[in-house]
């Protein structure tokens, strides 16, 4: 039933889609700082997340584009009309909220005919309208149906419904899968996925779950405390984390914290307590002398007995737990000077397996770790 | 369950299907433990005491419907759409209560609506907060609360001394002892009733519901037309019931407020008691409560139970 | 209700004296025609040593109004009565007829004493103990005045009361009351729940003062008709025509004269026609199968004495039943009892069997009266 294997599509029903411009938007309430001069430029069609703990600004700045939430500093553009100012429903964004908010008196007919009478078109446009969009997503005809009759899954089609069958440029997304378990919630990421290369319409997305995050966006802004650390594809996020609040709420690192000692060229030499001189990509605004820290992936590091390792940044330490996880091994290694790495090693033939108490040699390459 | 007992095979299954009843029916039993006290309470002094009054209508002081029969005994006759309908005192004063207490009602509703909206709309503790004015009526007396009326409706009360004062009036207004005096004094009483039941049904509207609205296109007048009004009706509903209901029995204020012509049921039970005329105060209460129920059955026919009592969240 | 603590405070103040015992709004007895006099300090008669048939031990429960005529009651009875008999008084509160019926038909006899008006003693017939008159010192008791089955304890009038700047001359009775044109303004008078006044109407009418009974119903209702637009309230409670006076709702009313006397006292501009005044009675009446009969005609017997009696009427302003209490009582407060030796024949005596015997038709046709 995903929208890509439909075969009778009813006609493209959005154009393309809008840019977004956040332009030093700001949102006080008395003293606390709820988003904190965020800048966001996003391009006509593009799938952007924001993504972030509870409290981190993401919700609210998605609140000052739907008009819900007035910015005390800044101005919000689409296309190029500011619309900070504008009442929501003049705005013609569509939204789809976290628990739907479909209205419990109306069936899913008088729902997603709800936005089209707003606008005064014509009855029997309406029906018509109705029942594409319910094709669209994957249930015709449910028109008469309550949204209490309706599972979690269908209820959350029909909010895709109903924030879509008007056309917006723009689509907001609010934590849209975040009451469903976690099999749905997979399948329906990949549906919504379909429907924007479909489309084409803007969409801006919320949520907190940074897989979701991966699977879905063009672009992700990470959020933390109002302000936006880090935007970018998810390959770079992932692989080039630039604040050490990236590299943990993205994936798992580890992290060993140390001294820039020296810089040579691209690369900066960092010592750690115990483990002599790390090698990793220099990165620029850190000056020889302060304290750094060296983030590499579980998956990056590579592990030996005590033979002789080919990577660059090699330490010897205990394996102080062992987690057999079916398609791979985690390990905890000790390490001198008391910090520890968590590594993953693949489960297949030809990768050493280690016990608890046995003596480690780690390794991983200088392109794989940053400075953080 | 289904998976659970699916290779369960004959007695086995039938055995642990039993277990499950049993489980059940000891669950069902706990809430009607609970319920007990309340229930005993109910019956021994309320349901018990009411319905040995009210039987009094059919033996009291001889056997028969004789008490019924002042009800009906037409004692004169009133024009009304081109048929004359009998007519007696009793009749009238039904009549005269059922008005009172719809236009109670109906004024009490367009009062509080906005109010319990506005108290709707602020922040929780805000809302409790302003609750607390809604609240201070009640814990005056019906009578203290009476006496105010008066202070301010009497010839030579506040409103009439301001008019004189003013020079807008030459004579004074005849306010007390009048209808409309009831109507204050009653809808002073009841608001808190109708203002609770829809304060509680918009609390529970899900914000997110308004702002959907909104954001699909909706200016806040079709906001609140198509979404807010619908969902607070079974607070309108209930308030409503609460507030028709009570009003019917009203007493003290009717008699200290009311002209000659504003007499309900209750004062003429109340007359009938001090008359000694037990059985005949206890057929019109029957009628009365008779009265009360099909109302409430009306209400909940029409609307639902679910809507009346039921709550606006999905 | 209202009869003590704050709220009646701030009500006397509001009001008057009158406006506190409004809180029983129903049967008719010395509860609504009761004032709320604050006791003043008087010097009361000393009560001289009693006859021996009066001691005894034990308890006698006597049921009264409470409110002021309790207080007057407590000093010029009860108090007494415990020091010089021995008999404990346990006083129970609101003598409602129906509270009578409901005991004595449920065989639950908890009253011995119970102060009713004579009407209601009439109506509840044969829920009585017969008066034993051999207890009391009937020299000084006026012989209609002892039925079989109760005997008068206090002896109110319901008269007419004027405010004194209304009119140039005061109204001389109840033709002046009926006649708006000489005493133009509105009126109030009692409604149902008291009696109709049919004796003032018939009076008014031309029938004299000692020929009111039998009275004629349909001349009574006759003359109604004249006053009904005139009349602004029907009252219920004996303070609503001492505050509607006091206010200047009405110049005219139909009063208890219990009522008026404080409000006069007390400075309000209001004084009381005694002309054709309605003398009625409160009753002691003996519960059938009352536990402690022979305490309670004690206890009887003990009110009619003299001094009691002159105690009573002047905590409060309410007639003697004993002829002698004139000689006890100062000529100032004398003056404002009904049954001052003065006034006494300018009123007359209701006729309780009369309306014991219609009291039901002419309410019936009171209710019908009144909605026309």
């Amino acid at each position: 039933m995903t929208v890509a294997a439909q075969v009778r599509t009813p006609e493209k029903i959005g154009g393309l889609g809008a840019r977004v411009l956040f332009d030093r938007i700001e949102k006080r309430y008395g003293p606390v700082i709820a988003v904190d001069e965020v800048s966001l430029d996003i391009a006509p069609g593009e799938f952007v997340t924001l993504l972030g703990p509870s409290g981190s600004g993401k919700t609210t700045s998605l609140m000052m584009l739907a008009g819900f939430e007035i910015p005390t500093a800044g101005e919000i553009y689409v296309d190029d009309d500011p619309i900070a100012a504008v009442p929501p429903y003049r705005r013609n964004i569509g939204m789809v909220f976290q628990n739907y908010a479909l209205f419990p008196h109306m069936t899913v007919g008088e729902n997603i005919a709800f936005p089209l009478q707003m606008r005064k078109i014509g009855r029997s446009e309406i029906a018509r309208q109705t029942r594409d969009v319910l094709e669209l997503v994957g249930l015709p005809g449910y028109e008469g149906r309550y949204p209490k009759q309706l599972s979690g899954g269908q209820q959350q089609r029909i909010a895709v419904a109903r924030a879509l069958v008007f056309n917006p440029r723009v689509l907001l997304m609010d934590e849209p899968l975040g009451a469903l378990d976690k099999q749905l919630r997979e399948h329906l990421q990949l549906e919504i996925k379909a429907l924007h290369d479909k489309l084409g319409v803007t969409i801006i997305y919320v949520t907190h779950d940074q897989e979701e995050a991966l699977v879905m966006s063009d672009r992700i802004a990470v959020m933390n405390n109002g302000r936006i650390e880090q935007c970018g594809g998810p390959t770079d996020l992932y692989d080039e984390p630039e604040t050490r609040f990236v590299a943990t709420f993205i994936g798992e690192s580890n992290f060993i914290d140390g001294v820039l000692a020296r810089a040579d060229g691209a690369i900066g030499y960092v010592e750690a307590p115990g483990l002599g001189s790390l090698r990793a990509p220099l990165k620029p605004g850190i000056a020889a002398g302060s304290p750094v820290a060296l983030t590499v992936r579980p998956e990056k590091i590579i592990a030996h007995d005590n033979g002789a390792s080919s990577h660059l940044n090699t330490v010897d330490g205990t394996v102080a737990d062992v987690v057999f996880v079916g398609e791979m091994r985690r390990y905890v290694v000790a390490l001198p000077g008391g910090q520890r790495l968590v590594l993953k090693a693949q489960n297949r033939s030809g990768v050493q397996s280690f016990n608890r108490g046995d003596a480690i040699r780690v390794g991983w390459s200088v392109d794989d770790c940053r400075l953080v | 369950m289904a998976a659970l007992t699916h290779d369960l095979q004959g007695a086995d299954r039938e055995g642990q299907v039993a277990r499950f009843q049993h489980l059940r029916r000891r669950e069902q039993w706990r809430y009607v433990l609970l319920l007990l006290p309340a229930v005993v309470f109910l019956i021994a002094f309320y349901g018990y005491p009411v319905a040995a009054m009210l039987t009094r209508a059919f033996y009291d002081p001889v056997p028969g419907l004789q008490n019924f029969e002042p009800l009906v005994t037409a004692r004169s006759t009133v024009e009304f759409l081109g048929l004359s309908i009998p007519m007696n005192a009793y009749i009238r004063v039904f009549w005269i209560t059922l008005q009172i207490a719809a236009v109670v009602t109906i004024v009490s509703l367009l009062l509080g609506y906005p109010v319990a909206y506005a108290l709707s709309s602020v922040s929780a503790s805000r809302a409790n907060l302003l609750m607390i004015f809604v609240l201070i009526p009640f814990w005056t007396s019906i009578l203290v609360r009476s006496y105010a009326w008066m202070v301010l409706l009497g010839k030579e009360g506040i409103i009439n001394e301001a008019l004189l004062a003013a020079g807008l009036r030459t004579e004074p207004l005849v306010l007390l002892n009048t209808r409309l005096a009831v109507y204050l004094g009653m809808i002073h009483i009841m608001l808190p009733f109708m203002i609770l039941p829809l304060y509680a049904v918009m609390r529970g509207i899900d914000r997110n519901l308004l702002r959907a609205a909104g954001n699909l296109g909706a200016p806040p007048s079709a906001v609140f037309r198509r979404i807010f009004l619908p969902l607070s009706l079974p607070g309108v509903a209930a308030g409503c019931l609460l507030v028709f209901i009570l009003s019917l029995g009203f007493y003290i204020t009717p008699a200290l407020l009311g002209g000659q012509k504003d007499v309900m049921v209750s004062m003429l039970i109340q007359q009938q008691i001090s008359l000694l005329k037990w059985g005949f105060g206890a057929a019109l209460a029957l009628v009365l409560l008779i009265l009360a129920l099909g109302i409430y059955a009306l209400f909940t026919r029409v609307l639902g139970v679910e809507r009346v009592f039921g709550s606006a969240r999905t | 209700m209202i009869q003590r603590g704050l709220t009646r405070r701030e009500l006397v103040r509001r009001y008057g004296a009158a406006a506190a015992g409004v809180a029983l709004l129903g049967p008719r007895a010395l509860s609504s025609v009761a004032s709320a006099q604050e006791a003043t300090p008087v010097a009361l008669p000393e009560i001289p040593a009693i006859p021996a048939a009066l001691k005894g031990s034990g308890n006698v429960v006597v049921a009264s109004w409470g409110g002021a005529v309790l207080d007057a009651q407590l000093k010029a009875y009860i108090e007494p009565f415990q020091e010089m008999t021995g008999i404990t008084v346990t006083v129970a509160d609101g003598p409602d007829p129906s509270k009578v019926k409901a005991m004595v038909d449920t065989g639950n006899v908890e009253w011995d004493v119970v102060q009713l008006g004579r009407g209601d003693v009439l109506a509840l017939d044969g829920y009585w103990e017969e008066m034993d008159y051999s207890l009391f010192d009937t020299a000084n008791l006026d012989a209609a005045l002892m039925r079989p089955d109760s005997f008068a304890m206090v002896l109110f009038a319901e008269i007419l009361a004027y405010r004194t700047d209304a009119f140039p001359n005061a109204p001389e009775g109840w033709k002046d009351f009926w006649d708006v044109e000489a005493f133009p303004g509105s009126r109030t008078m009692p409604a149902a729940a008291q009696l109709p006044f049919l004796e003032g109407a018939v009076i008014a009418d031309g029938v004299p003062m000692d020929e009111v009974y039998p009275i004629d119903i349909d001349r009574a209702f006759a003359s109604f008709d004249r006053i009904k637009p005139h009349v602004v309230k029907w009252w219920e409670a004996g303070a609503q025509p001492a505050q509607m006076l006091t206010d200047n709702e009405v110049p005219l009313a139909v009063a208890f004269n219990g009522r008026i006397t404080p409000v006069k006292e007390a400075g309000a501009p209001v004084d009381i026609q005694w002309n054709e005044g309605l003398l009625a009675e409160d009753d002691w009446a003996i519960v059938k199968g009352a536990p402690n009969r022979e305490n309670a005609l004690k206890f009887c017997a003990f009110c009619t004495l003299p001094a009691p009696q002159a105690r009573f009427s002047m905590l409060i302003p309410y007639g003697f039943v004993n002829s002698k209490a004139a000689e006890l009582i100062p000529a100032d407060q004398l003056a404002r009892l009904p049954t001052a030796p003065e006034l006494r024949p300018k009123l007359f005596l209701r006729d309780e069997q009369w309306w014991a015997e219609n009291r039901e038709s002419v309410i019936e046709r009171w209710n019908e009266w009144i909605l026309e």
